[in-house]
């Protein structure tokens, strides 16, 4: 009947009408969107910037991850089919739309590693505001020249491992290499559901593809790790001399994986203060790693984005017992802190009496 | 003591596709040991099997940091698993390829060993966790070794927190790293039970928190009360060895022998040659004096009377492949060859498997340590109506007639010292022989060798 109506040519006509449909799909979700964007539970800023960072990153990633496994696909299992050896050959991915559409990437695991993508992105900016680029990019090599030859070995790791990812300022890059084995899996295999609906190809061939994938997958050479060991090697080796973490002297990554390591954290928690009101819990955190006063308000100068303030008065007042056993409860695995959140609500009831 | 290991090469160790250790370089091993693991087991080390799981998971090579704990120090580790593609059953390589041992902070505490130790000659268990409640090592009341199956599995997983205690005071207490006090507990499988736990918070040199030691007093009021009472008034029960002293003495005897080990065949670094010879010395007297307990354990224990032995349905020519398989290296150091029955043959017989093979590891060993180098040991199988038997034949010094009875008593060494016996292996397998219904006799002169003929009633296969 519709077609009758309109006088549109018949393909334009199927688009209008394969859209209506998408949007009638998707309709109910509307108001929840809304309600997010109206109602929000943190008070945490999300600005134009880091959503579109976010969006090219995971364009980026998805699009390698896409590469990668028709890559192995076409030219190690012989699959012949067109849209994936156009896909191995660099053509456009078409994954995303899909699982976008299909809400396969709104994991809370995904979506928090963009969030700590898009975060660290913000910190490296403001950073660059505050020292150069060669200077910051100078800091790893004073470990260079360490005393422990395997300090000096890890450092190099991590200088190499941040010049393959390299990015222009306020960009993420979106490295494969870069990311964690749980990441990759947990994009991996919805990417593959993709490409078998739109190639139309036996699933298993794709997923033995992408199990090679997985299995090739390196996570050690990600800036991440060779951060994370480099600052666990500098700790362990600490003397008295050595001066506290502070990202103008270690770069942004050894700086988080230092305070972690200090903290029993995980970097990714570091990330997540950053972007929290004040950066309280990164002040927390600092204080139960006992920074100096001085170096506290420098990290925190160095770290914010020109909107909060720290005052010595209101760091030395934080009570170091108190921020150590914060800092311990957030240590705590996530599904041990959840249970105790909950746990603590329905008490709430028996201590109001 | 601070231990720094700048390794050239990584520790390494494999295990296959149900986390079983497989293979481990000796660090790896002392220390899965110490977590309570054992030789052949599942890789008891909480984290890195932690990490090995979640690699086989995924499919996925993983590099990340891990940490360790045991009596003695903390150790951190940059561990990086590898898959290795071996058809169905994918097995696991961990490479670590930092591995840095701290002290604990132990000023003004008891020796957690020796805290352990006293309270198993009180009754009670002892857990240790981490900083998760992960449970590192645990050696419950009645139960002779490490529950391996408890280890890396979260406290709350195995036990149940039991009314008027409440699971959100004893989670408060965990995260405001307070002492836990008189938390009664129930075990979720099994017997299901009922202990009262006292915890400590464990505090690291760094400050950091470390976990939690647990002591479990069984919880069982018609008969703990009384039992309790029995053991306090004596100190040390009857069953001395078996359950209490004798456990208590083979782990610290493990750890000397383990760092003596590694201090002679110098894996920490260079070492003068003689001092390492000294290490070898003390590693082999520590073997002597385990070899020493486990003797005293089993003495004390088929002397109880309730001491019963099983009637397995045994083959007598495969416990004697098994025994010499035991022995082969200590065999080969003195270029002697064990002449076995053939594998195909079959000697069924009635007995208990592991004490019949005891039987033969003692008469074998013994062969070995009384024979010149070089010699031949001969182990042969027959059979009558009743008896199913089987000789061991050494071309030794001999024991002289007079002398062969007292060989079969209680300390009985025939003036000999320094060659690592007790003088109670014989007693005690004769004393086995007789509880499975057979017995153990020799036949030998002076100067001519000895045979030592094992006889168990005979088993007609059907």
């Amino acid at each position: 009947m519709a077609q009758r109506v309109f006088s549109m040519n018949e393909t334009m006509n199927n688009d209008i009408i394969r859209h209506a449909s998408a949007l009638a799909d998707k309709s109910s979700f509307i108001a929840d969107d809304f309600a997010q964007a109206l109602f929000p539970k943190t008070n945490v800023f999300f600005n134009d910037r880091m959503r579109s960072n976010a969006r090219q990153y995971l364009r980026g990633v998805i699009g390698q991850i896409e590469q990668r496994i028709c890559l192995i696909a076409t030219q190690e299992l012989g699959v012949t089919q067109d849209i994936l050896v156009k896909i191995a050959a660099g053509g456009a991915g078409q994954s995303l739309n899909l699982l976008e559409n299909s809400g396969l990437l709104k994991t809370v695991e995904i979506v928090q590693h963009l969030f700590v993508k898009a975060q660290q992105s913000e910190l490296a900016a403001r950073l660059l505001q505050k020292i150069s680029q060669s200077d910051l990019e100078a800091t790893l090599t004073r470990h260079l020249d360490h005393d422990d030859p395997v300090i000096a070995e890890a450092a190099m790791g991590l200088l190499v491992a941040q010049s393959k990812t390299t990015s222009a300022v306020g960009e993420i890059s979106a490295s494969l290499a870069d990311l964690p084995a749980e990441i990759v899996y947990a994009f991996a295999w919805p990417v593959t559901a993709s490409l078998a609906r739109l190639s139309g190809l036996s699933s298993l061939q794709l997923q033995a593809a992408t199990e090679r994938f997985l299995a090739s997958h390196d996570e050690s050479a990600s800036v991440a790790r060779k951060a994370d060991r480099l600052a666990q090697l500098i700790e362990q080796a600490k003397a008295a001399e050595d001066q506290v973490p502070h990202p103008m002297r270690d770069g942004l990554s050894l700086f988080i994986a230092r305070l972690a390591r200090q903290t029993g954290l995980a970097s990714d928690q570091i990330v997540t203060f950053t972007a929290e009101p004040d950066m309280a819990r990164l002040v927390v955190a600092m204080r139960a790693a006992d920074f100096p006063v001085q170096e506290a308000l420098s990290v925190f100068f160095a770290l914010d984005d020109g909107d909060n303030i720290l005052t010595a008065a209101t760091y030395g007042e934080t009570d170091r017992d108190r921020a150590l056993a914060l800092v311990t409860s957030w240590a705590a695995p996530r599904s041990f802190q959840d249970a105790q959140r909950v746990l603590a609500d329905d008490s709430l009831g028996d201590r109001a009496k | 003591m601070t231990l720094s290991s700048k390794l050239a090469e990584p520790v390494r160790g494999q295990v296959d596709f149900d986390g079983i250790l497989l293979s481990a370089d000796p660090l790896l091993m002392r220390l899965h040991l110490r977590s309570g693991g054992a030789e052949g087991g599942p890789l008891a080390v909480p984290e890195l099997a932690e990490l090995c799981r979640i690699s086989r998971r995924l499919g996925m090579n993983l590099s990340r940091a891990a940490q360790a704990s045991d009596d003695d120090c903390r150790i951190d580790m940059w561990v990086e698993t590898r898959l290795i593609p071996s058809g169905n059953d994918q097995q696991l390589s961990l490479a670590i390829i930092d591995w840095k041992e701290r002290p604990h902070d132990d000023t003004g505490k008891i020796d957690s060993a020796r805290e352990r130790d006293f309270d198993r000659l009180e009754g009670r268990g002892a857990i240790r966790t981490d900083a998760a409640l992960r449970i590192i090592a645990q050696q419950m009341p009645l139960e002779t070794g490490q529950a391996s199956d408890a280890i890396g599995q979260s406290l709350l997983d195995i036990y149940d927190v039991i009314p008027p205690s409440a699971h959100a005071r004893l989670l408060e207490s965990v995260a405001e790293r307070q002492p836990i006090r008189n938390q009664r507990m129930r075990e979720k499988g099994g017997s299901q039970r009922l202990f009262v736990l006292q915890g400590q918070p464990l505090i690291d040199k760094a400050g950091i928190f470390a976990g939690y030691r647990f002591t479990a007093t069984p919880d069982d009021p018609e008969t703990s009360g009384k039992d309790r009472k029995a053991v306090a008034g004596k100190l040390i029960s009857d069953s001395l060895f078996g359950s209490q002293l004798g456990p208590a003495l083979r782990q610290p005897l493990g750890k000397i022998i383990a760092n003596a080990e590694t201090i002679s065949s110098k894996l920490e670094g260079p070492l003068r040659g003689d001092y390492a010879s000294y290490a070898k010395d003390i590693a082999s007297a520590g073997r002597h004096l385990l070899d020493l307990v486990n003797d005293l354990s089993d003495l004390e224990a088929i002397e109880r009377p309730e001491f019963t032995v099983a009637a397995d349905d045994i083959d007598l020519v495969d416990l004697a492949h098994r025994a010499a398989g035991l022995l082969a290296v200590k065999a080969s150091d003195h270029q002697i060859r064990i002449d076995l029955p053939k594998e195909s043959d079959k000697l069924p017989a009635r007995g208990e498997f592991r004490r019949s093979l005891q039987i033969l590891v003692n008469l074998i060993g013994n062969a070995i340590r009384y024979s010149p180098d070089g010699s031949v040991i001969k182990v042969r199988v027959s059979a009558d109506d009743e008896f199913a038997r089987i000789s061991v034949t050494d071309q030794g010094d001999g024991i002289a007639a007079e002398d062969q009875d007292r060989i079969f008593e209680k300390f009985e060494r025939l003036g000999r010292s320094g060659d690592g016996g007790s003088g109670l292996g014989l007693f005690i397998s004769r004393r086995l022989a007789h509880a499975m219904g057979g017995s153990l006799t020799v036949a030998s002169a002076a100067g001519k060798g000895s045979t030592f003929t094992l006889s168990l009633p005979d088993r007609k296969e059907s």
